[in-house]
């Protein structure tokens, strides 16, 4: 995902002029202008951006009062100033009202160029890192108490957010116009993300309450709960029956709540969240199918459409490795060897089911295979 | 040297923790004290054939009925944790990561004896 860079000015032909001009660097970013102080803050809200430059002078909200609502509001983000208006002290002023630099008009293209790279490297200073796990790398960022920004995009959807570390504590979050708790969730709920560091935090003051490890398990609870939602919506979609809830299973009386008759008509009625359930008779189900798709079945009951699952097949290229894994397993009176996942060199990622026949499930790089194991073992 | 392992060895519900060189010499082990008795089998074990099949494997975590191991590919070998079902797995994952590139100071017993004896005849 290329960084956008925001141009906000009223002057329509300078837009179109450096609009223009910069294409010539469309490999580095993208442009994205605003003709007021306002359309610049409903862009902001919407659209990840990187960088912004404006015009200190513009009719209803100026230069300095967009200046000031990005600080508040996008605090990462840095905002270059620019006027024709030059005079003695307008860069002091600029620079101590909490601009990142200055640009004296009229400037060339490759000048505002400069200047933009300068800023994007330094929110990068402390390197990339790309499909990585984010959990485990927060968790290592609190460990060693680092102050950090850490600017994340989630590269299946094409969306941004900064996490604010100080000393290892998670500071604030933001995403779009949203900081606090409810944006550190969105983010941690990304599974495919790039992350790049920049060592610094604009934030002194602790916005999210609570350590990290209860942010992270709070975040997979709702990570969980959303993925949940979009399924049983698909259902309802499809028009699936789900019956039987697990608390009326349990005990229908004491909930008060009668299981309905099976046969009601739900065409216009949408499943309750309580009231998701497979088949009773899954076990004897299970039994008929064959070992692949006991395994997809099991998957996608316990884990849903988002499983991460590429593919699963027979596959006796495992075997020898169960052999050796099996006997260690059984001089160390470990038990009978359930299921392994392993990551082969270039990220090849497989969930091996030892069996009358090995099956082996291909999985991609964001496939929750914890939870996969955790059905399947 | 054990000492870099204290972190993982201290986590709930970790039962030992070996070092295995892509030979399949075992470097280092270390167990807690509720598993020396399965500990005592190590030698038992003949790591090659183990590590010749995890050749070309980074990672890989093997889920039994009573326990599962965390196992990590380094340059110098493997690093295997043995775990029960309590142990927090992202935590040891995290402290793994944290250690694998200290586990390069690790030398093969050979090497080191070969070492000793250097200083004692030189």
């Amino acid at each position: 995902m290329r960084p956008n860079v925001l141009i906000v000015d009223d002057d329509q032909t300078f837009l179109r002029l450096i609009q223009k001009d910069l294409e010539g660097f469309s490999e580095s970013f993208n442009v994205l202008i605003a003709e007021s102080g306002k359309s610049a803050l409903d862009l902001l809200k919407k659209a990840y951006v990187s960088f912004v430059v404006s015009d200190l002078r513009m009719p209803g909200m100026d230069g300095f009062e967009l200046l000031s609502n990005i600080l508040k509001k996008f605090p990462d983000i840095p905002v270059y100033m620019m006027t024709s208006y030059d005079k003695p002290k307008t860069k002091d002023v600029v620079v101590k009202s909490g601009a990142a630099g200055y640009l004296k008009k009229p400037f060339t293209a490759i000048e505002l160029f400069g200047e933009i790279t300068k800023t994007l490297n330094k929110k990068a200073e402390g390197g990339s890192l790309h499909s990585v796990t984010l959990e485990t790398f927060l968790q290592l960022i609190e460990m060693e108490q680092q102050t950090s920004t850490l600017r994340i995009v989630d590269k299946k959807e094409d969306r941004g957010g900064v996490l604010f570390f100080r000393n290892g504590e998670l500071m604030n979050a933001r995403v779009g116009d949203k900081q606090g708790k409810d944006a550190a969730y969105e983010i941690l709920s990304w599974s495919n993300v790039s992350v790049s560091i920049e060592h610094d935090c604009v934030f002194q003051e602790k916005i999210i309450q609570g350590d990290l490890q209860a942010i992270l398990l709070d975040a997979m609870r709702v990570k969980d709960e959303l993925a949940e939602e979009i399924e049983m919506e698909e259902a309802s979609v499809n028009g699936e029956i789900l019956l039987d809830s697990p608390l009326t299973k349990a005990n229908p009386e004491s909930s008060g709540v009668k299981p309905e008759p099976a046969a009601r008509d739900i065409s216009s009625k949408k499943p309750e969240t309580t009231a998701k359930v497979r088949p009773a008779k899954k076990e004897v189900e299970l039994s008929k199918l064959s070992p692949i798709d006991t395994i997809r079945m099991k998957i996608k009951n316990s884990i849903g459409r988002r499983d991460g699952v590429l593919d699963i097949y027979p596959d006796q290229s495992w075997d020898a490795l169960i052999d050796q894994t099996s006997n260690i397993g059984n001089i160390f009176n470990c038990g009978r060897l359930n299921v392994l996942y392993v990551n082969r060199e270039k990220n090849e990622q497989f969930i091996i089911v030892p069996g009358e026949e090995t099956t082996a499930i291909s999985i991609s790089s964001d496939s929750p295979w914890d939870r996969i194991i955790e059905a399947l073992g | 040297m054990k000492d870099i392992f204290k972190d993982v060895m201290g986590l709930e519900g970790v039962h030992g923790l070996l070092v295995v060189s892509n030979e399949g010499s075992v470097m280092l082990s270390k167990f807690s004290p509720d598993f020396k008795g399965e500990a005592e089998k190590l030698s038992q074990i003949n790591w090659e054939p183990f590590t010749i099949e995890m050749g070309n494997i980074k990672d890989a975590e093997l889920v039994y009925d009573r326990a599962r191991f965390y196992i990590k590919k380094s340059e110098t070998g493997f690093l295997i944790v043995i775990i029960g079902d309590n142990a927090p797995i992202s935590m040891v994952r995290l402290n793994c990561e944290v250690l694998l590139p200290l586990l390069t100071k690790i030398q093969p017993a050979s090497k080191r004896i070969g070492k000793i004896l250097r200083k004692k005849l030189f």
